[in-house]
């Protein structure tokens, strides 16, 4: 890890302290994933947006896994004299399926805004201090407990509740 | 104003030219559609093995697999659902199956006229033959669901 | 939230959120002759000036995410063009490459895949930034220049239909390699064909930088300066025509970008007649990129196709490609077993909305076609139908496979669809 970080930390020209790092994986030449938990996610993200100066935020992606869920900030950092990107992949971990809750991060990124509700209608990931979390790409009417891409629920059984609500939208007019 | 006029050259020559689309159907006359234009999957019976990977690969489940009363293997084809990819084709171990080229099946297909739910593609028995210690159905669930068979088969 | 920059999406569709100082509120979308694509724009006007605009999406999910949980990975090769119409050459790149390296392929594939790979992506985005100016030539109420370049776009179409078989979908890529080879009878009859629709190409720049009536509706129209685009974090010809020289292809090369000759297009203005022009010249370096693919095949011999296992192994891996529309993003996830375990895939559009609602503010709501084009937006298409009886009244409301069913029975009986 540590040969890893200090490749890191040059590229980004910053000191990335070790204690809010799990673990950091280089997956290929200048493409790293870097690793943290839901309590730790904020503070790195702040010496990584504010003293490396990275601005640009490709996506949030969300990850199921048995025991807990994966929050992915796909980052990439710019050199705009070389025309380069290194693409920094952050995964928050650890984050609880029971009560899943995450540190938000539109204080940083505008566009963090509808890629964290995007993660909050699919998943059901509450995002702390988010200031407007609401329903964006899911349809008014689907039942607010459902969260398609979660394992519990099959292809057959989200093409049944689709049309269920087609057919009570239906009713209505 | 010269600056206006750009554009004017390209309607001077359309008036000389004439309607453009008497040039696009005399296209269509003499130029038929390319060679490798992708149609609908067709099977050379004699080629054919029933060994299921046209069925696992193919995204629609168009084709499907089936077992008549003589024990024989047959494939079908939901010519509705068919996005005429040629997944089936390149995936085939055997070569067993080319992408039909014949361009008047492309407009028979947009119209519900001509167009038949299922329609057998392979009837071929021939499964029997070289497979004949497997069963039909243990075949499927082998290439249907644990792509075992399949792995062997294509080493 | 970051001072000027509310949180988007917000604004009820009555208005009542709307900003103090707006008088009245323009809805646009989701069906609209200014926007075909489904988006439910709410544009906030005092007078003839918008004050703020906003915009609510997801009038179409597909769900391709999750279909994909459900398809094997070699069937969801064919499923993952579908994601977009015209960009699907490029999703499919992202998909295969994402697999190559999971399955641990990826050294083993040919120069020559790789390189039928990157002129499939070419010829797509030739064609996909001809369709675009064709039509922001209508927007802009330019309907000649609309006809004049679809015309052109004819010959690029053509030289994809003869390569891969179809028009708008090439399919080309697998993983491991591609399906089908370029001959060199058909790189032959290409060639003349590239050198032709240069020529076009650079007629239709003419008319966008000379022809007084086009360009002044995109001229310092919608400018999108340097600072908000870093904010708003726009990408593809969005950004680069605001001076963030970022492409995929320079930024961090896939294929064999790096070993190929062209120039990187940006420009600094910011308007519209910038991303315009990013388009233009961007297409004149893809035809250029085409002959030398084709120039390059003639003399790069190997394997078209490396078997790849159906079963790919444990792993995640996060790809990007620069398609027409810009960065488009897929992340991978596999669990050892034939099928994804997520696969997450971020479409260019998503990420240039903020950037294009920031180009409205302040402008006169003349302009707002031409703006609402200027990212190509490109969402998606429908699954479902409702079919109304017209002599009855009586709707119901069918899916795909169910509407297939009942059309092909009513023709067989010859009766009602009902």
């Amino acid at each position: 890890m540590s040969a890893e970080l200090k490749e890191l930390e040059g590229i980004l020209n910053v000191t990335l302290p070790e204690k809010l790092i799990e673990d950091i994986e280089k997956v290929e030449e200048g493409h790293f994933n870097v690793l943290t938990t839901a309590k730790n996610a904020y503070e790195l993200m702040k010496i990584l947006r504010e003293d490396a100066g990275i601005y640009h935020l490709s996506t949030v992606s969300g990850i199921e896994k048995e025991k807990e869920f994966n929050v992915c900030y796909h980052l990439q950092h710019r050199i705009e004299e070389e025309f380069r990107e290194v693409p920094i992949n952050l995964f928050v971990t650890n984050v609880d399926k029971g009560n899943p809750k995450t540190p938000s991060m539109v204080d940083f990124f505008v566009s963090a805004d509808y890629y964290e509700r995007e993660i909050y209608d699919f998943f059901g990931v509450y995002f702390e201090n988010h200031p407007f979390l609401q329903r964006l790409i899911l349809p008014e009417k689907w039942p607010d407990d459902v969260r398609p891409l979660r394992k519990e629920y099959g292809w057959e059984q989200i093409k049944e509740i689709t049309m269920d609500i087609a057919k009570k939208t239906l009713e209505e007019d | 104003m010269k600056k206006v006029l750009v554009m004017g050259g390209e309607a001077l020559k359309n008036l000389a030219k004439g309607p453009v689309t008497k040039h696009v159907l005399k296209r269509i006359a003499d130029h038929p559609p390319p060679e490798d234009i992708r149609t609908i999957p067709r099977i050379i019976e004699a080629r054919c093995i029933m060994c299921g990977t046209c069925v696992t690969v193919c995204p629609t489940h168009c084709l499907g697999m089936e077992k008549d009363d003589k024990d024989n293997g047959m494939i079908w084809l939901q010519r509705a659902q068919c996005m005429w990819c040629g997944h089936c084709q390149t995936y085939c171990p055997k070569d067993a199956i080319h992408i039909d080229r014949e361009p008047a099946l492309s407009n028979s297909l947009f119209s519900f006229n001509n167009r038949q739910d299922y329609e057998m593609i392979c009837a071929s028995g021939s499964y029997k033959e070289e497979k004949a210690d497997k069963k039909l159905e243990d075949l499927i669930e082998e290439g249907g669901k644990k792509l075992k068979y399949l792995e062997e088969f294509r080493g | 939230m970051t001072g000027e920059f509310r949180s988007r999406f917000r604004t009820l569709v009555d208005g009542s959120d709307a900003p103090p100082d707006a008088d009245h509120h323009i809805f646009i979308g989701p069906q609209h002759p200014w926007c075909e694509e489904p988006a439910h724009f709410i544009i906030h006007v005092k007078g003839e000036r918008v004050v703020e605009a906003d915009i609510r999406i997801g009038f179409n999910l597909r769900g391709i995410e999750k279909a994909m949980e459900n398809k094997t990975w070699r069937q969801n090769t064919m499923l993952i063009p579908r994601a977009c119409g015209i960009c699907s050459a490029v999703h499919q790149n992202i998909y295969v490459r994402v697999v190559d390296r999971l399955a641990g392929v990826e050294d083993q594939i040919s120069e020559r895949a790789r390189l039928i790979r990157m002129f499939s992506c070419e010829a797509e985005r030739i064609h996909s930034h001809i369709l675009w100016y064709g039509i922001l030539a209508h927007d802009a109420g330019f309907d000649t220049m609309l006809h004049v370049s679809w015309r052109d776009r004819e010959i690029i179409m053509d030289i994809v239909e003869d390569f891969s078989g179809n028009r708008v979908n090439p399919a080309l890529m697998l993983p491991g390699g591609v399906k089908r080879d370029i001959p060199k009878e058909k790189a032959d009859r290409a060639k003349p064909m590239l050198d032709e629709l240069e020529k076009k190409v650079l007629y239709h720049k003419k008319v966008f930088t000379e022809e007084a009536s086009i360009r002044n509706r995109l001229e310092d129209v919608g400018i999108l300066t340097k600072e908000d685009a870093k904010k708003t974090t726009p990408n593809g010809p969005t950004g680069r025509g605001s001076g963030l020289p970022f492409d995929v292809r320079k930024a961090f090369p896939y294929e064999l970008y790096d070993k190929i000759d062209w120039n990187l297009v940006y420009y600094n203005e910011g308007d519209i007649l910038a991303t315009t022009l990013v388009r233009l010249d961007e297409t004149l370096e893809s035809i250029q990129m085409c002959k030398q693919i084709l120039d390059n095949l003639e003399s790069t011999q190997g394997e078209l196709l490396v078997r790849v296992k159906p079963r790919i192994p444990e792993g995640n891996y996060m790809s990007r490609a620069e398609a027409p529309r810009g960065e488009d993003l897929h992340f991978g996830v596999a669990n050892g077993t034939d099928t994804p375990e997520r696969y997450k895939i971020r479409a260019p559009s998503l990420g240039n909305i903020d950037a294009t609602l920031k180009r409205m503010d302040g402008e006169y709501i003349a302009d707002m076609p031409v703006i609402l084009r200027s990212y190509d937006p490109c969402f998606s298409c429908t699954n479902r139908v409702m079919i109304i009886n017209e002599k009855t009244g009586e709707k119901i409301i069918i899916d795909q496979d169910e509407f297939a069913r009942k059309a092909i029975k009513a023709k067989k009986y010859n009766r009602s669809f009902f």
